[in-house]
């Protein structure tokens, strides 16, 4: 993992300094909420229905058991003891209070834990694939390159202020765990037909109220030259990026209305103005960083563990958690574990004080110190060795990170919606729970196979509706909570938006509405297909006469 | 009838107003009738700049033998959220946050009043 030199650390305790001098400004009632409200948002803290909320950056993911303790102590000093993980693989407190706010940030920097770039019109926190230097997918490891953007993004002063927030994934595996698509730039590494590293460089990609899939502007952008590349885009946006309108302000809607071609010509224009020696990153920077993140302490290990084997064979829990959560790893003898913050009848992506204590102590048992923070409200063990997975599922199930649902139906993405958020005009947290609890047999859940449901609490689209399998989006019909049900969307290497089934059907209907969906699959799927292929073969026709001939 | 609502400054928390001060349980909240719509402690709660974040009047109506928000918003910022009934107003119980609880429907405007300025 990345450690911080002595200019990361001054930076973040400057400006903890800062914003404890801020926060004495705004009680002192030297600066009025106006004045203080983007500050306090350009450090993470949000006013939502109840308290405020605190979103802490986990930069691509990466997280240890110092910083998972770290967050477990926050919870329980600061917060009611849980954190909520996001679909920007940062995690959010929901009962924070202004007043403590400047020591909790200083109790953060004691773990390289901050606030910055999770909020604000600048470049957000860089999120990347979790299954990185675990998978033998992918071509490089690109936590090395999302690092080189957060140091280069971190409160770059041309970026502060930008039209509206920014968003960018790294990933190096031709599967996308990133949903690279959906980002105002996805990158994603590969190997050119002459072996050299490059970036295919998607720009304009965004959900919210007018969704986008990203187009490629580069198809085989030299490694070299990614942080020039990425300030002429920026530059672009910048400028013609329109400040009038909040809703037309990202990126996207440039893109969408000069054309991909357009805008990549602009960018070239502007990049060959741009000096790259000043910008783009140093080879000795590039080795620094890459050092942090070299696999190191795997051991030469057989491709099978009969001791796994034979626990596999004696409990059919494990085996079901091996079938669904558990990965290929690189490296002989050693697996990738997902971890499921989807307990059946629990707050999706909610963790507890006490599972972040458990699980810190788990992976520095287990996972070499090293925890990843998944997109789709999920956890990574990255390096664990199949002679270990018994016991660390043992460990998991004892503290109830056990659920064996990794891709499946009951594994949704949910928002905090209207139970929390100022924005959301309904609640997703409750919708989530019917839906799961509705398919909480396993051997039902399995027999589906994979299905994503993602639930927005409203337009914004933090749940990632329009890119789930089955999306649902909350709306407000006269005040009253209503579910607008999306098909046949992915945010994976497919990127597509979804379509809408149809009329919006109220809270008590969005359970039985799936089951219907489901119905239809189960019935027409042909081997091997997924709901969405399924879908995809059909069209959306079978699935609008299931929900809404049952509607009458 | 009215009531008027804000958050607190320093921790976030849920207050209504009650008779010149914040009270943090809507069934202690002072309800305007008539005449009195509660513009005058709205204006003077705008005031109060160190000590709420953007007060404003919520719709109430009487129901169930007590009174609660009428749309579903702000019922459950008078209660908490849904997802952990420990958490929030509603842990505390009592007979006015029963009513909220059991409170249901919803008016057709957003229950918030002066939301929209008028010219």
């Amino acid at each position: 993992m990345y450690q911080y030199d002595v200019i990361d650390s001054e930076i973040i305790a400057d400006r903890v300094g800062e914003f404890r001098h801020q926060v004495a400004r705004r009680l002192a009632g030297e600066l009025n909420e106006d004045q203080f409200k983007p500050l306090r948002l350009r450090n993470g803290l949000y006013l939502q229905l109840h308290a405020y909320m605190l979103r802490i950056a986990i930069p691509y993911g990466a997280l240890n058991a110092v910083k998972l303790r770290k967050l477990a102590q926050v919870a329980r000093v600061y917060d009611k003891g849980y954190g909520h993980i996001t679909t920007r693989t940062n995690i959010q407190f929901h009962w924070i209070k202004l007043g403590d706010a400047p020591d909790i940030l200083a109790s953060l920097a004691e773990a390289e834990l901050h606030a910055i770039q999770t909020s604000g019109n600048c470049i957000r926190n860089v999120t990347a694939d979790p299954y990185a230097g675990a998978t033998a997918e992918e071509v490089d490891d690109p936590r090395v390159w999302a690092e080189a953007i957060r140091q280069w993004s971190t409160f770059h002063p041309e970026f502060s202020w930008l039209p509206r927030k920014f968003k960018i994934a790294v990933t190096a595996s031709a599967k996308d765990r990133t949903a690279a698509r959906t980002h105002d730039i996805g990158l994603a590494l590969r190997r050119g037909r002459d072996g050299s590293l490059g970036f295919e460089v998607m720009v304009g990609g965004g959900l919210g109220r007018s969704p986008y899939m990203g187009v490629t502007i580069r198809e085989h952008l030299p490694v070299g030259r990614l942080l020039s590349y990425l300030e002429a885009v920026l530059r672009v946006y910048n400028r013609l990026g329109r400040r009038d309108n909040n809703n037309k302000a990202r990126i996207k809607i440039l893109v969408a209305q000069l054309g991909a071609e357009e805008f990549a010509r602009q960018v070239e224009a502007e990049w060959v103005l741009i000096d790259g020696a000043q910008v783009d990153l140093p080879d000795v920077e590039l080795a620094r960083i890459r050092g942090f993140f070299a696999p190191g302490g795997l051991e030469t290990l057989p491709p099978v563990s009969p001791a796994f084997e034979a626990a596999k064979a004696a409990s059919p829990a494990l085996a079901r958690f091996a079938r669904n959560n558990v990965h290929p790893h690189k490296t002989a003898g050693y697996a990738i574990v997902d971890i499921s913050l989807k307990a059946i009848g629990e707050t999706p992506g909610d963790i507890t004080a006490d599972q972040m204590d458990a699980l810190a102590a788990l992976a520095e048992r287990y996972s070499a110190d090293d925890v990843r923070v998944t997109h789709e409200q999920n956890l990574v063990l990255p390096h664990v060795k199949l002679d270990d997975l018994s016991a660390l599922h043992a460990g998991l199930a004892a503290v109830g990170l056990a659920s064996p649902n990794i891709n499946l139906i009951s594994d949704i993405i949910a928002c905090p919606g209207l139970d929390y958020c100022a924005l959301a005009n309904a609640r997703a947290i409750p919708i989530a729970q019917a839906i799961a609890e509705r398919f909480a047999e396993p051997e039902l859940a399995e027999k589906i196979g994979e299905l994503k449901i993602k639930i927005s609490g409203c337009i914004n689209a933090c749940g990632h509706h329009h890119v789930g399998h089955i999306g649902i989006l909350g709306v407000d019909k006269k005040g009253e909570e209503f579910y607008q049900l999306t098909l046949g969307g992915s945010g994976a290497e497919d990127a597509e938006v979804g379509k809408i089934l149809g009329p919006a059907v109220p809270a008590n209907r969005v359970a039985s509405a799936v089951d219907d969906l489901v119905e239809v699959y189960l019935r027409e799927r042909r081997d091997g297909e997924r709901f969405l292929d399924t879908y995809r073969r059909t069209g959306l026709q079978p699935f609008k006469d299931a929900v809404y001939v049952a509607a009458h | 009838m009215n009531v008027l609502t804000a958050n607190r400054l320093i921790d976030g928390e849920v207050v209504f107003w009650a008779h010149g001060r914040w009270v943090e349980r809507f069934g202690e909240a002072e309800r305007f009738e008539g005449d009195d719509t509660g513009g005058q402690a709205e204006a003077h709660a705008k005031n109060q700049t160190t000590v709420v974040v953007e007060p404003y009047l919520i719709e109430i109506s009487e129901t169930g033998g007590g009174y609660a928000p009428v749309v579903y918003r702000e019922r459950l910022r008078a209660l908490g959220p849904t997802n952990i009934l420990q958490h929030g107003k509603q842990a505390e119980g009592g007979a006015d946050i029963e009513v909220i609880a059991q409170a249901s429907g919803s008016a057709h405007s957003g229950g918030r009043i002066n939301l929209i300025k008028r010219k």
